[in-house]
This record gives structure tokens, sequence and C-alpha cells, in this order.
């Protein structure tokens, strides 16, 4: 009955709009509202007052910067959710790349005789890398940033992981430590915003870093310190959700 | 540095939960430590603020410096400011309280479940004070993923609560952000005063319907309002028990708040179709306030209890905004607070009882205040104001409801309202029927060596959520004046 009453009212609130579907302003109409107000706005201002060329990072790392702080967080919660859900039960545990042993035929060769993945990942992973670097630091200028540049160093990380069975491993974060990498991102964003406030400002106000450089500079090292805290916190939230998945456990611990 | 409270208010446990999991990898009780003093800080800073707005009026923090439409405005006005110390009080007994039920031989899931916790409360405290909707959904994630994940900490139940509650959640998020395009649409700002002026100009009133019908839904998941209210019940129960006071007493006002600041302070009352859709509030809140009582009389554990009568209580929430006279305003938002200290009082007491003797079966509560005299007493005056005893906060939430209701000559809604409240003392007596006269039974006692009755940690929340219970009784005149102060121009 009471999942009847919300199934019907949710069609009523979904078939609403199909109803009077003209409300909407046409597609790419230059006199709507939304292309009329604020937007005007952003496309007179946005390079003079942020110093950024590209005008999609003026709004989302300045205008509402206090948005992408919360939406960097909201990586580091996902994250976390995963790693104690997944991975902090005291029962039995599920590896789930358990023997990823290097396949040899007879005499000792691979098996892949057209490419040798080991020694090719080794060639590829600084590359990608450098071009994460890349992305980061030039990320304002063209389309990308942070969020780009740490899905890259994520990434690299996994692929280190599940590809290459290394003896000694050269770079290992435990979930502990990787969950605790993806808070500190987020946190070097909310930090530049208090480095504001304690230069006078308000917060995220880039205008009022304490350091004597001109003003459309200060808004460059904004821009950037911003964009390596999401470039942390998102390639932190990567490497928990895998350590989460390499480590799950059954849910059949009933402490209720 | 005055003027940066409001930001800082958000930005203490952000940054102390953000911190939590490293603090704790260097020492064990080093992160929950600094959680506990940001949460604490934070109270004092919204105490302090609310100073600021009684005596100098509505704060506006342009984030950034940049002019609010183009820029993220928080908005601190009376309301706001009063509801902000209500929740970061409640938030810091929950801190405080939590750390009894945390697993010590597992610090990470402590570590983490503490930022869960205090995420929430960044969270909680965002969408209170925030004056830019789309700022609001950002906030609206935080806090439910937060609570997503504190929900399924609590066993396997807590699992399946918690995947249904986020079924339901992520519909109610999208309904939400539909509603906010198709008002963006048309006014092509996301500030809500500014989305106000744009609004009250005309002309747009199908879009604002269309709007509307996203948004109370979307709101009404969010609060557990009768009829969405289906992944509540289970997802109070089982959620884990350390945060669970500030899940029931909090989570379910603070979408209250964003539906009133949709209703009354964007659309405003000269909005065409605004009678119309505070009558399917009303008719909502009418049924759910029936249909939760009645509910819960028919529960032994005493989770549900609580978690049907919640069902109940966001009724009488929304059913003030129904009525929509600045008194019927003052009386929801008064029961806001009250409802918030009762119910986390509610869940400190079983949480205490649970610590205690490891059970929530009302059965078995056979003259339990011998042995929990402060619990019991909290218990007690909790739930007489759930049923709207003189002089509990209850009582004078619902007089001031009642009292906007006879101005307005809806006549059912006072029935209902004392129907509602006269199923409540039947569940309520049953409570202390067994709490104080049922014979004796027998429950051991997990902890014989204390010298108190319970941790201090336990008795500092239960202490203070009597004394808040009874203050804002006591008080209630002041508030409703501070309330007023926002209310006055806003109501029908």
């Amino acid at each position: 009955m009471r999942k009847t009453i919300t199934v019907i009212l949710l069609i009523i609130a979904v078939f609403v709009p199909f109803a009077t579907s003209d409300i909407l302003p046409v597609i790419g109409d230059p006199q709507s509202a939304p292309n009329t107000h604020v937007s005007d706005y952003y496309i007179e201002h946005a390079i003079e007052e942020c110093n950024s060329p590209n005008m999609v990072t003026a709004v989302i790392v300045d205008y509402r910067a206090f948005d992408t702080m919360f939406e960097t967080t909201v990586m580091f919660l996902a994250g976390l959710s995963v790693v104690i859900i997944l991975a902090n039960r005291p029962k039995k545990r599920i590896p789930a790349f358990s023997s990823l042993k290097r396949l040899k035929t007879a005499d000792g060769r691979p098996v892949y005789r057209t490419i040798n993945k080991d020694v090719m990942i080794s060639v590829i992973e600084p590359l990608i890398l450098i071009y994460a670097l890349y992305v980061l630091f030039h990320g304002e200028v063209s389309l990308g940033g942070g969020f780009q540049a740490g899905a890259l160093i994520g990434m690299t990380y996994l692929l280190d992981i599940m590809v290459v069975k290394r003896q000694r491993p050269i770079f290992r974060l435990s979930k502990a430590g990787s969950a605790a990498l993806a808070g500190i991102g987020p946190l070097i964003y909310a930090l530049t915003g208090i480095v504001t406030i304690l230069g006078g400002g308000l917060y995220l106000e880039y205008n009022k870093f304490p350091l004597s450089v001109h003003q459309a500079e200060l808004h460059s090292i904004g821009i950037t310190a911003v964009e390596i805290g999401v470039t942390i916190g998102v390639a932190g939230t990567i490497i928990t959700i895998l350590n989460a998945l390499m480590e799950r456990t059954y849910f059949d611990d009933d402490n209720d | 540095m005055t003027e940066n409270i409001p930001v800082l208010i958000i930005l203490l446990p952000l940054c102390s939960a953000l911190l939590c999991l490293a603090l704790t990898a260097l020492g064990r009780n080093l992160g929950i430590i600094v959680v506990k003093l940001s949460c604490l800080a934070s109270f004092v800073l919204s105490c302090f603020q609310l100073h600021m707005v009684v005596t100098g009026g509505t704060i506006h923090y342009a984030i950034g410096n940049y002019a609010p439409p183009f820029g993220i405005e928080l908005v601190i006005d009376s309301l706001n400011a009063v509801l902000l110390v209500c929740f970061s009080l409640i938030g810091f007994l929950t801190m405080i309280f939590a750390e009894n039920f945390a697993d010590k031989k597992r610090p990470m899931l402590v570590g983490g479940a503490c930022a869960e916790t205090a995420l929430l409360i960044t969270g909680l405290l965002g969408m209170t004070s925030t004056g830019d909707v789309f700022n609001l959904y950002v906030f609206l994630e935080i806090t439910s993923l937060s609570a997503y994940c504190l929900i399924s900490l609590g066993g396997s139940r807590g699992v399946v609560s918690a995947f249904r509650y986020m079924l339901v959640g992520t519909i109610a998020a999208t309904l939400y952000l539909l509603g906010i395009g198709v008002l963006y649409s048309v006014t092509g700002t996301l500030n809500m005063g500014d989305m106000r002026e744009i609004l009250s100009a005309g002309g747009n009133e199908r879009a604002m319907m269309t709007a509307m019908c996203f948004l109370v839904p979307a709101f009404g998941i969010k609060m557990a309002l009768f009829p969405f209210h289906g992944w509540q019940p289970s997802a109070y129960t089982h959620a884990e028990p350390g945060s669970r006071p500030l899940i029931t007493g909090v989570m379910g006002k603070v979408p209250a708040i964003a539906m009133f600041r949709f209703i009354f302070c964007i659309y405003g009352t000269e909005f065409g179709f605004v009678r119309s859709f505070l009558l399917i509030i009303g008719v909502f809140s009418v049924s759910g306030m029936l249909y939760g009582s009645l509910m819960a009389m028919g529960q032994t554990d005493i989770r549900k209890v609580l978690a049907y009568s919640s069902v109940a209580q966001i009724g009488y929430i929304s059913l003030g905004f129904a009525i929509g006279t600045p008194v019927a305003l003052a009386g929801a938002f008064l029961h806001m607070m009250g409802h918030a200290f009762m119910k986390g009082g509610l869940f400190f007491c079983t949480g205490a009882i649970r610590y205690k003797f490891g059970t929530t079966d009302i059965n078995e509560f056979g003259r339990i205040y011998k042995k929990m005299p402060l619990t019991c007493g909290l218990l007690t005056i909790a739930a007489l104001s759930m049923i709207g005893i003189p002089p509990t906060a209850g009582f004078f939430s619902k007089w001031y409801l009642a009292l906007g209701a006879a101005q307005e000559h809806e006549w059912i809604y006072i029935a209902v309202l004392v129907i509602s409240s006269l199923l409540n003392a039947v569940y309520f007596f049953r409570l202390i029927e067994k709490v104080f006269i049922r014979h004796s039974s027998e429950l051991k006692d997990r902890w014989q060596s204390e010298a108190l009755e319970l941790p201090v940690s336990i008795i500092i929340p239960i202490v203070v959520c009597f004394a808040a219970i009874l203050g804002i009784g006591l008080f209630n005149v002041k508030l409703v004046d501070i309330l007023l102060m926002t209310l006055e121009g806003v109501g029908l």
C-alpha cells in the first residue's frame, strides 16, 4: 500500500513536466534567461578577474570554488565509505587478485611473445605520470585540471598493482594510508581558503594571499594550489577504492 | 576575523574530518580528539554568531568576495543562527557519545566513522546556512553520502537499510537537481535572493509549478515526510549506534528548512499555486501524524517506536509550513529545535541502555529507573515533551501550531494535532509504565565495575538534552521572538 502511494506520487511528479513541456527555453536561444543573466558577467570578466584563459576553470575553481571544494570532499567521502564498509569487517577475506603469477611456457618464456607487459608497463608508467603533471599544471589553460590529473595518477598505481608482480614494490599504500592521503587533498584545498582568511580577506579570496606579487599572479597561485589539492584527493580516492576492493569481506556478521 | 565566522562554523568540522584519518594513523586517539575539539569550537562560534545576528541583523557572507549572483553566498538570518546553535550542539554531543560504541581494536574503523560523523555535521550545518541553491545540493550530497555510510556501519541489517535509503535518496537528489534546473532555465541564477527577485516579477508561474512538483517530493523523501518515509524506520533503527542521535535528531529537519526556504523565501506567498501546494503538504502532514503514531503503538523495539514517532513528528513540522502564518511557522521551527533534542535525547537514552544492558526491547525495561535514574529522567521528560505536557518544549511548539491554525480557521489541523498527541500519549505512557511500574526484569550489567551509572561521556549528552528540552520550553517566548525577526515578513 505505502509503496503504491509512493510510486504513484513519483510518477505524477515525473509526468507533470511532460504536460507542460514548453517551459524550458529553446536550445541555443541567446535571449533566454541562463544566457543573459549571470553568464554574461562571467564571459566579460572571467579573464581579467581570475587570470585564467579558460572560463570554465575560472567558474569552477574561482567564482564557485566553494562548491568544488565540497565536490572534492564527496570524492574523499565515497572512497572512505567504500573502504570502511567493505574492508573493515572482522570475518574472512576474499582476496580479489590473489595470484597474478607470470604465465610461462614450459621452457621459461612468457606466453605472450609479441609484447612483454612487464617491460612495457615500466616504460608507460613514467610517461603517464609526466602527462598527469602536465594536465595538472596546464589544465587551467586547456581543458583539464585536477580531477583528470588525479585520475591519471590513480590509474598508474592501479596498472602497476594489477599488471606487475614485483618482489619489492616501489610504491605501495596501505588502506589507512591511502584514505589519509585522500583526505589530505581536500584539506589542501580548504587550507588555501584559510590562508586567504589569514591574509585579511574572505574565504577563498585569492587576491588576499599574503604574498607580494601582482594580483593576477595571486589568482594563478590560488587556482594551482586548489588543483593540486584536487589531484591528491582524486588519486588517493582511486587508490583507496582499489585497496578496499582487494580486501573486501563477506557481510555475514550481524552484531545487531 | 569576526566576519569569517559563518564559514568557519562549516570549515572546522570539515578540516578535522579530512585530517582525522591521517591523525589516527599517527596516534590512536589523536584524530577523535581533534574532531571533538573542532565540533566544540563550531558550537561556540555559532553561539557567538547568534549574538551577532540578534544584535546586528542578517549576515551575508560572500565567498571569494564576489558579489552574490556571481559567487556563492552564505546567508545567516535569525532563523538559521538559532538552528545552527542547536544542530552544532547535538553534533558535538554525538561526537562525545560515539566513542563508547567504538571498536577499539580497529582504529581505522573508529577514525573513519568519526570522520563520517564530522562530515555529516559539516553537511547539515552547510545546508542550514547556505544561500545558493546549487551549493545546497552539494551539501545535500555530503549529508546523504555520510548518512548512507553511517547507517551501513550498523551491521548487516544496516547495510540493507542503507542500500534502500540510497536508492530512494538518489531519486530525491535527482528530483532536486531537476527542480533547480527548471528554475535556472527561467531565472539564469542560482542565488536564492536573486532568484526571489526575478521570480517575483511574475510570468513564470508554470515553470515554478513544475519545479515545485519536483522539489516537494525531493525534500519529502529527504525529511521522511509521509508518504515518502519508506526508508526511514529501518534506517533509524539499524544505524550505527554512536551516530544515531545525530541522524535521527537532525538529519530529517535540515531538508525541512530547505523546503521552507523554497516555498516561503524563494517562491513567496504571491506565487499563484502556493495555497494548493500548502494544502498538499498539509494532507501529507496530517496523514503522517496519524500514521506514524499508529505504527509506533504496535512496535516493541524502542528504536522502531521512536523511528515511527519521527514520521509523526516531521508531520508536525510540515504542518506548520502548511498553515503558513508566521506564528505557525515559528511553532514549526520551535518544534524542529525541540524535537532535535527530544529525539536525539531519546536515542541517547536508548544508546545508554543498550550500552549498559545490551537490550532495546521495551518489554525488558522493567523498573530500569532504579538502575539508571538519570537516563530514565531524560526518557521521561523527553516522552512528556513528545506528548506535549507543559512546561516542556513540545507543549509550546504545539501551542504555537494550534494558535496559527486557529488564526487561519483550519479546525481540521487542530483536531488532528490533538488526536495525534493523544496517540503519542498512548505509546509513550506505555514506555513510562515499563520503566517505572512493571516488575523488574533480570538484566545483566555489562560493565559491573563502573562507579557512576554510566561513563561521563554518556552522562554529559543526557544532562544537556534534559536541560535543553526544559530550556526551550521555559524560554520559548524569547526564542519565538528571535524566530519572528525573520518570519514576520514571509508567512501568509
